[in-house]
């Protein structure tokens, strides 16, 4: 089992809709795929039209493992099941805490409760101040999404900084540009310098800023699922293998 | 995780489906209407159908609609009618009910109607799935079979949607006959069906009805052995007509003395065309296991002499099924069905009235009393005729019970029944090792008789096998005394004097 997460510092960049489409790319392709909303403003659940179950106020809710996996939704998409936003990232991060190897841990817990998941994709919110060591170490691999502007590149020096000070593995992020608007200079500008300077940092995949990611909203739904030849699926479909071929 | 459950609907409900509101769900179609044609298979005793399965043939694929796993697929090539001649595959696997020796045979044909149903809250997502599949056969006879897929996380909305698909009248697949419905006419087929015997009913009408009932399941069977559909066929027209033979000999003062004597002779010259391909099918069917039984030096032999016995196979099945088509046969055969039908013209016994709950009972004790004293002789040295006694009389006993079975009260009587066919198994492997080695030599006297040099080949593996079925039979041989223990414990005493012999008994 992998884990991914879908991290970023910063807000607004389209992490929320990276998770969305690279989970359903990953279930499409044939992995058993779980997609945790873990981000209380993020809002994958309503991607998949997956009502978010009562809160759980109990921060001992990941003690109970059948509570955990009792909240497990299916999509309308094969393979790919929904976890959706009815905890916080605290609590989350306290149940990876409390697992020594969490991954194994995690797979199992998954597994008594009767999912057995190749992939499970983690929708971090974007909260520098709680920013979690488990869940980075735990992950294979964490996904970061920048927007090619000044502001972005900052924190993103912010992450890289925070690995190095709490000694985690640099080499899992995998971070991509994010709504790129080639047109703009800054943004070409940007990209390239950062390219420069975290040169195994960035996957080659770039998203582009396109009306028809913003459209995911209305149609509630992956983009590959309504725009299926338009820019934006494919790129997301790209980043997918990328990703793909790290994990292995 | 996936749990779905078939029904059948009335097809106005099923029609209707589209436009049904489930609770707070409504359901939206998804996906294009399809229709294809359809060929549905199963075995002659209908072995999927009764496990609440349904098999078809596309043409390109081979479709399993099965209770726990819903429908499977794989693709429809196939070198043979066995499932062992299906390629590797979901479908296949889930065949595991199926004898191997039995061929999938098509039940009827037809086109299958598709439409798939969401069933969406609110916020449009899908809470549950429905498949709903129409099978109309040349005939024009439908069915509407609707499948309900539940998605993880909303066990509530299937529970509700199975709630109103049975409140509206679906019934589990399963339960009553689709093919009934499908092909109505069709006579279905059942080897062991359940004889109704009344506690108070005339020994003479318990036997009229038993092979009454046997004589047409051995005529049913006539068609498989001519067409030489599958081995079990021949299997099956034996057995039945086997019962009826036991009910000649051990129901005895049922019938008048020279009317049992005239039947016992009539059946038996029924049965003895048969046993020469029954022999050899049992032989091939076991062919992987004789070739185990040998050392690999030997094997060329051994497939000699199963290219021969193949070769007797072709002329034996030839003989048997000219022999069913032929007119005496049918005149034969046809008499005793009417005789039976009718159950009036036997002369009547000695015993013809006694009631059958208390004829059944003497006999029972009878019998197995004979069980225990042949038993109660058998020691290391006893001579293996003795054993063969012992599992004639056991045979004897099981048939007897069988036939009166619904005479007694069923958990007792199982009760006694399961560690007697314990019992019968070792005996049953004694004796098929004992035949089998007589067999062989016979062969090997034969085979003396002609010099040819490949028949030096065979006799060599033939002598090897006789020798290796030799240390098996004695294997199952020192066997039987422990066997016999584990039937007869105090239990099994106990239950045997309670149901057949004590006064109180009687009910």
């Amino acid at each position: 089992m992998k884990i991914i997460a879908c991290y970023s510092n910063k807000g607004g960049v389209g992490k929320t809709a990276t998770a969305v489409n690279l989970a359903h790319a990953f279930a499409e392709a044939g992995s058993r795929t779980l997609m945790c909303d873990l981000d209380p403003q993020g809002a994958s659940s309503f991607y998949f039209r997956v009502k978010a179950s009562k809160k759980l106020k109990d921060a001992s809710f990941f003690k109970d493992v059948e509570r955990f996996t009792g909240a497990i939704r299916a999509s309308d998409f094969d393979n790919l099941d929904i976890l959706p936003a009815n905890l916080s990232f605290r609590d989350f991060d306290i149940f990876l805490s409390r697992m020594k190897n969490s991954r194994s841990r995690l797979k199992k817990a998954l597994k008594a409760g009767g999912s057995d998941y190749d992939v499970v994709i983690l929708d971090c919110p974007p909260n520098i101040s709680t920013l979690s060591e488990n869940v980075f170490r735990a992950a294979d691999c964490i996904v970061v999404p920048v927007i090619p502007t000044s502001l972005s590149e900052h924190t993103f020096e912010q992450l890289m900084d925070f690995f190095k000070a709490n000694k985690l593995e640099r080499k899992k992020i995998l971070g991509f540009f994010s709504m790129v608007q080639r047109s703009k200079k800054l943004h070409r500008e940007t990209e390239d310098r950062m390219r420069k300077q975290h040169r195994k940092r960035f996957l080659d995949t770039s998203i582009p800023f396109t009306s028809e990611v913003e459209k995911m909203g209305i149609h509630r739904a992956p983009v590959a699922t309504y725009a299926g030849n338009h820019s934006a699926a494919t790129a997301y479909r790209d980043l997918y293998a990328e990703v793909m071929a790290h994990l292995k | 995780m996936k749990q779905t459950d078939h029904y059948c609907l009335p097809l106005k409900t099923a029609s209707d489906l589209p436009d049904l509101k489930f609770g707070k769900l409504t359901p939206i179609a998804t996906g294009d209407e399809t229709s294809r044609a359809f060929q549905l298979l199963d075995t002659f005793d209908d072995t999927l159908s009764g496990a609440g399965k349904l098999l078809w043939d596309t043409g390109e694929t081979l479709e399993l609609l099965t209770p726990r796993d819903g429908l499977l697929r794989q693709p429809a090539t196939r070198s043979g009618p066995f499932v062992t001649d299906l390629a590797d595959g979901p479908v296949k696997a889930a065949l595991g009910e199926v004898s191997p020796l039995r061929a999938l045979l098509p039940v009827g044909e037809g086109d299958i109607q598709e439409t798939r149903l969401s069933l969406v809250d609110g916020e449009q997502k899908t809470r549950v799935r429905i498949n709903l599949r129409l099978l109309t056969t040349q005939q024009g006879e439908s069915v509407a079979i609707v499948t309900l897929q539940g998605l993880r996380g909303y066990d509530k909305a299937l529970a509700q949607v199975r709630k109103q698909i049975l409140a509206s009248g679906g019934a589990p697949l399963g339960e009553g006959s689709i093919y009934a419905t499908l092909f109505p006419g069709r006579a279905g087929y059942v080897a062991k069906p359940a004889i109704l015997i009344g506690q108070d009913e005339a020994a003479y009408h318990a036997a009229n009805s038993i092979i009454g009932t046997y004589l047409p399941i051995a005529r049913a069977n006539e068609k498989g052995i001519i067409d030489d559909t599958d081995t079990e066929f021949l299997h099956d027209y034996r057995i039945a007509l086997r019962k009826i033979r036991s009910v000649l000999s051990l129901f005895s003062g049922v019938y008048g003395e020279k009317a049992t004597l005239r039947l016992k002779t009539r059946f038996s010259e029924l049965m003895s065309p048969t046993g020469r391909l029954r022999d050899l099918d049992v032989y091939l069917a076991e062919k992987d296991k004789f070739f185990a039984l040998l050392p690999a030096t030997l094997h060329p032999g051994l497939a000699q002499l199963f290219d021969m016995f193949a070769d007797q196979r072709k002329e034996a099945q030839t003989a048997l099924s000219n022999h069913l088509k032929s007119k005496a046969y049918r005149q034969e055969v046809g008499d005793l069905v009417d005789l039976f039908a009718k159950g009036k013209k036997i002369k009547r016994g000695p015993d013809a009235d006694r009631p059958a709950l208390d004829y059944s009972r003497a006999l029972i004790w009878k019998r197995y009393r004979k069980v225990c004293r042949i038993a109660a002789g058998i020691d290391a040295q006893t001579e293996d005729e003795e054993v063969h006694r012992l599992r004639i009389q056991c045979k004897k006993l099981r048939y007897l019970m069988e036939f009166f079975g619904p005479v007694f009260p069923r958990a007792e009587f199982q009760s006694i029944l399961k560690p007697l066919k314990r019992l019968q198994d070792n005996l049953g492997l004694f004796n098929d090792y004992s035949v089998q080695q007589d067999n062989l030599r016979a062969l090997l006297d034969d085979l003396g008789r002609t010099s040819e040099k490949k028949n030096l080949e065979i006799a060599q593996s033939v002598g090897a096998l006789v020798a290796v079925l030799h240390r098996k039979q004695l294997e199952e041989r020192a066997k039987v005394m422990k066997s016999f223990g584990n039937f007869n414990s105090k239990t099994t005493r106990d239950t045997f004097r309670t149901l057949f012999h004590d006064t109180e008994g009687k009910k």
